[in-house]
């Protein structure tokens, strides 16, 4: 409990700490201490609690009810402010609905469902709790070096803020926290609302006018995904008496007919700040802003905080049929329309979003199937994209600093001078889709749930999905793959914090992938007892056991077997006379020289974003209504 | 335990699937000859090309491509040890594609334009089936109950009763697997000069060597794959698999000498389509009849 | 005996012939001669080849590629001169571009004469080359122990 309470509280009061600190040294003092601080509490916490299913922590207070009432009309203060000064009408009609929304659910309905037991402890908030303390503080460190480059590229005349943006980054892992330790859902609404408004603070921290045009597009994603959360605290509070977590969903498994709609809300809550179709156009916009507020949307929170409640209701969705539908539908749709769109993309940052925002989709689709495996496979697929997708968002940025270019085919040549920094980017593409690596595990575990419910639609998305998945990822490998083979290092111009974060991604991507066995046992099986009261393993151990032991061979070759060997060095072919063959150099039929180059295949005319994008929206979008007017409409049906 | 048996199936693959696939590999050679009117090389034609090239100076542009061939061939030893220790097929399946990223990898390392251009044309394959194969082993997992291959032993009729929708399917994508025309475009084996013989253009000596071996190795397990379509309980379906295996590979030898390279558009779109249908119809049989 | 003879792999290089050689060498490799019998392949790629047939003579235009395929090739590794021209020049010797036979580019191990050269005389050419790729395979094999 106090644990619980010091994880919220203590990167509270960093950020406030931070927020008036500008210098650089006593900055990175300050983060590097509390990040250390925030990881070892999660790690105690965890080490504490492991095993537990389920544990409610009696705790109320009136106190805590206000303080949550006065951080709404914060928040909607803020929003409303920078809607009228940007102009932004919607934006600020969703605010003030939105405040007006929670300022009478509080005075006039919250007191019809007292919440006796206002925090909880389960393994799945541990699990999201490592995500956060780790990987969260993580890429709070690896942002001092970071942003020292940043403001070093930014004009000479631009203000450094970077002071709120530290400020910022904890106060968004205090709302994780708040998020996933919360029984009392007015006051996880409340945390829900902080990381909005937290990421649409940091999107637009450049200012420039895309970062706050992308930023007002997050900002009305959310806010309408909020309502959908009010709606639901509505529902809970007036048809079916509680606010709690945990008896939502005891109610919800007895009366599917009443919760359906509370279900449905608080699932489309869920899509929009899990980024999925139609709203994925937030996360992909998101890109504007530094490197490390995309690791954080990415991998630890924010989008991670849409798919928990997800996953929290997925009993709910094995009674209830159309939110059930809605979220498979959507999150298979997403991940197979991302996957191809992300085959069309050049931009590394906006592949890795689409491949974030593919993933998911997959493991929304695994919430929506609801039955142990799925939601193994889903909290596996949450911890393993976590790791693998902060390494390469930190791997980007550092790339990005040193080559001058977000560009994947920038990445042979220019790139040539990193090879460490390469193999931890082949790593991280390595864990995202390849076969010894727990993602790919996961996904497996996934087709097998979808086959056992008989999802027929997934099935196929899930195939032609993953074929594209291995086609985007692979162009980029191979883009790598011969790097590795360079022996000079000129890497010194990357910042130790950043080196320091990148090697803590990847020990964590590997332990992970490597400890898969024992995590499943550990982490993530007491949670489906907790919840499901029964285990739904399905992929036998020694098949973990053999990935494992094939996951420690591909990482024994990466980082000791690809070495420049001794061999011979010769030229490439160019089918005539070579020039220069380093810089692929021949000489033309008319004497002159010409350089060969090649690109990857994009399949713009097939995969492109023009093509997929907006059939993607409409469909999703229409499956968003028809399952809302349905959930209200027939409750009872099925 | 069964992972000890994979371990053994492994080693054993490793040993027996070079043979076998030489062997075929042969005779692929002399029945292409003969259908084309030539006589054709001796049947170990094959196994002399590999000790040539493993006599070749060693020489490398990228210094890498060695080792990633070598992972290659390990993981497709992997692959066939737990297929044909009647382990699990999707792993199998899974570890198969592994073994063909580090192919890629291997071709892309050199950064030449040849090599990358067949580096992406082999993933644009890899793409084209693998819907297909994922598919395949959940049709097959639909009809037997299990992943595992050695449960096909336990059936009262074989598999390709209810999934020969699927087993067609596969058939059509076994082309590419086996890299035969119409759909060879990575890499061919007839035509020495398309595009400079694609992936493997900067591959010389033993690198080119592991390519050959491990082409061996996968024509075996593919093989395997087809014959796994009609095992059941009676010894006699093992005698009946491999003749339906050498007869599916016949049909593909006779495909590829009598069909034109096709554009990979035409790749794509007949093979994904191919795996909606035969895979999509197939599940849906399978789920609701 | 090494393997290099029992799979002889050929690249084809036209120098600056009148493609009555190039007719040949390609007659050789159809069903008529199909010197895939003897485990020859026509290769595209000098990174794959055991051989290098030169039809043509060289010219000033010509030689640098030439050198550089025979560069490419990977060692042990001979040259068959294929046809008249790519022996001595042949009726081209005089043009004020020809430089000569393939020998003013590359070390030629094998002269296969003939205007056209007759497939005979490249299987005969390609055989006796291959005498010759047994000695410097051996030959590369020994220094490889030694060193």
């Amino acid at each position: 409990m106090s644990l619980i309470g010091f994880l919220i509280l203590f990167p509270l009061a960093v950020a406030a700490v931070l927020l008036f600190v500008r210098a650089d040294w006593p900055r990175a003092i300050i983060v590097g201490g509390s990040a250390v601080v925030i990881a070892v509490a999660s790690i105690v916490l965890a080490v504490q609690n492991i095993g537990t299913a389920y544990a409610p922590i009696p705790f109320a207070s009136h106190f805590v009810d206000y303080i949550g009432t006065a951080i709404s009309i914060a928040i909607a203060a803020v929003i409303i402010a920078f809607s009228v000064k940007y102009k932004n009408r919607w934006a600020l009609i969703l605010a003030v609905v939105q405040v007006i929304g929670s300022l009478v659910f509080e005075f006039g309905f919250a007191h019809l469902a007292p919440v006796a037991e206002g925090l909880y402890i389960d393994s799945l908030s541990i699990v999201m709790a490592l995500i956060i303390g780790i990987i969260g503080s993580g890429i709070c460190v690896y942002a001092l070096g970071y942003m020292r480059d940043f403001q070093e590229h930014e004009p000479e005349d631009a203000t450094d803020r970077r002071h709120v943006f530290f400020a910022i980054m904890f106060l968004f892992l205090s709302a994780m926290y708040v998020i996933v330790f919360s029984n009392n859902m007015v006051w996880m609404f409340t945390g829900w609302e902080i990381t909005t408004v937290c990421s649409f603070l940091l999107i637009g921290y450049t200012r420039t006018d895309e970062a706050i045009n992308n930023a007002f597009r997050q900002i009305i994603m959310n806010l309408a995904g909020g309502i959908g959360f009010l709606v639901a605290l509505y529902v809970c509070a007036i048809a079916m008496g509680t606010l709690s977590f945990q008896e939502f969903l005891f109610k919800g498994l007895m009366r599917p007919d009443i919760a359906s709609i509370a279900v449905c809300a608080l699932a489309f809550a869920g899509l929009t700040k899990a980024a999925q179709m139609p709203f994925h156009t937030w996360l992909l916009g998101a890109m504007v802003a530094p490197t490390p507020t995309s690791a954080l949307l990415h991998s630890s929170t924010m989008v991670k905080a849409g798919v928990f409640l997800l996953i929290k209701l997925a009993p709910l969705f094995l009674v209830c049929t159309f939110p059930s539908l809605m979220v498979i539908l959507v999150g298979g749709l997403t991940f197979m329309l991302c996957s191809f769109m992300a085959i069309s993309q050049t931009n590394a940052k906006r592949v890795l979003a689409y491949s974030t925002i593919a993933n998911l989709g997959l493991i929304t689709a695994c919430a929506g199937v609801g039955t142990p495996e799925a939601v193994w496979a889903a909290i596996l697929l949450v911890i393993f994209h976590a790791a693998a997708k902060s390494l390469l968002f930190l791997c980007v940025g550092t790339a990005e600093h040193h080559i001058g270019s977000r560009d994947i085919e920038d990445m042979d040549l220019l790139f040539e001078r990193m090879p460490r920094l390469a193999r931890f980017m082949m790593l991280g593409i390595m864990c995202m889709f390849i076969a010894p690596f727990g993602m790919l595990i996961a996904k497996w575990a996934t087709l097998v749930s979808f086959v056992d419910t008989q999802q027929v639609v997934l099935i196929l998305l899930l195939a032609f999905g993953s074929a594209a998945t291995f086609m985007f990822w692979a162009k980029w490998l191979g883009k790598l793959s011969g790097i590795a083979g360079n022996p000079d290092n000129v890497e010194l111009t990357v910042h130790p914090s950043e080196w320091i974060s990148l090697v803590l991604m990847a020990c964590i991507a590997v332990v992970a992938c490597i400890a898969l066995p024992i995590m499943s046992h550990y982490l993530v099986e007491p949670y489906l007892t907790g919840v499901f009261g029964q285990l739904g393993q399905d992929i036998a151990i020694d098949n973990l056991w053999i990935s494992s032991i094939l996951a420690v061979f591909v990482l024994v070759v990466l980082f000791g077997g690809v070495n420049a060997s001794k061999k011979k060095r010769v030229g490439v072919y160019l089918a005539g006379v070579s020039v220069d063959s380093d810089t692929r150099t021949y000489r033309n039929s008319l004497s002159g020289e010409s350089v060969a180059t090649s690109r990857n295949l994009y399949l713009d005319a097939i995969f492109g974003e023009s093509r997929i994008k907006f059939a993607g929206e409409i469909v999703c979008a229409a499956i968003i209504v028809c399952a809302f007017v349905a959930s209200g409409v027939f409750p009872m049906a099925l | 335990m069964s992972f000890v048996y994979i371990l053994i199936g492994t080693v054993a693959f490793a040993i027996v699937a070079p043979i076998v696939g030489c062997l075929l590999a042969g005779l692929d050679r002399i029945i292409s000859a003969r259908m084309q009117g030539r006589v054709g090389p001796p049947l170990l034609q094959p196994y002399y090309d590999v000790r040539k090239l493993m006599e070749k100076d060693d020489v490398t542009v990228s210094g890498v491509d060695g080792v990633y061939m070598t992972c290659a061939l390990v993981f497709t030893a992997f692959a066939g040890g737990i297929f044909f220790s009647g382990g699990n097929l999707l792993m199998s399946a899974f570890i198969i594609t592994m073994a063909s990223l580090f192919f890629i990898m291997a071709a892309y390392s050199s950064r030449s334009p040849y090599a990358e251009l067949g580096a992406g044309r082999e993933t644009l394959q890899v793409m084209s089936y693998e819907p297909m194969v994922l598919l395949m082993a959940v049709c097959f997992y639909m009809a037997a109950g299990s992943f595992n291959v050695a449960d096909a032993f336990l059936l009262d009729k074989p598999v390709i009763t209810i999934i020969w929708p699927a087993f067609l399917g596969f058939l059509f994508i076994l082309t590419i697997k086996l890299r035969k025309s119409p759909f060879d475009i990575a890499m061919s084996h007839h035509a020495h000069q398309e595009l400079v013989k694609g992936t493997t253009t900067e591959m010389s000596g033993k690198t080119l060597a592991k390519v050959e071996v491990m082409h061996w190795c996968e024509t075996v397990l593919f093989l395997g794959w087809t014959g796994m379509f009609f095992l059941w309980m009676n010894p006699v379906s093992f005698v009946i698999a491999v003749v339906v295996a050498l007869a599916a590979w016949f049909f593909e030898i006779w495909v590829d000498n009598n069909f034109a390279r096709v554009k990979w558009q035409a790749m794509l779109k007949s093979a994904w389509l191919v795996a909606l249908v035969a895979g999509g119809f197939n599940i849906i049989f399978l789920m609701f009849v | 005996m090494s393997y290099a003879t029992k799979s002889p792999w050929v690249i084809h290089y036209d120098a600056s012939s009148c493609n009555g050689c190039d007719i040949e060498v390609l007659a050789a490799l159809c069903p008529g001669f199909d010197v895939e019998r003897f485990g020859i392949i026509n290769t595209g790629n000098p990174k794959h080849a055991d051989i290098f047939l030169v039809t043509g003579s060289v010219n000033e235009r010509n030689i640098s590629v030439v050198k550089q395929i025979y560069d490419q090739m990977v060692e042990p590794k001979v040259v068959v001169a294929c046809g008249t021209c790519a022996c001595s020049g042949g009726i081209f010797h005089d043009c004020y571009n020809v430089l000569g036979g393939v020998d003013q580019a590359i070390p030629v191990d094998v002269y296969a004469p003939g205007c056209a050269v007759r497939p005979e005389a490249i299987i005969d050419g390609v055989v006796q080359a291959l005498g010759i790729l047994d000695e410097k395979s051996k030959a590369l094999k020994a220094s490889k122990r030694g060193a």
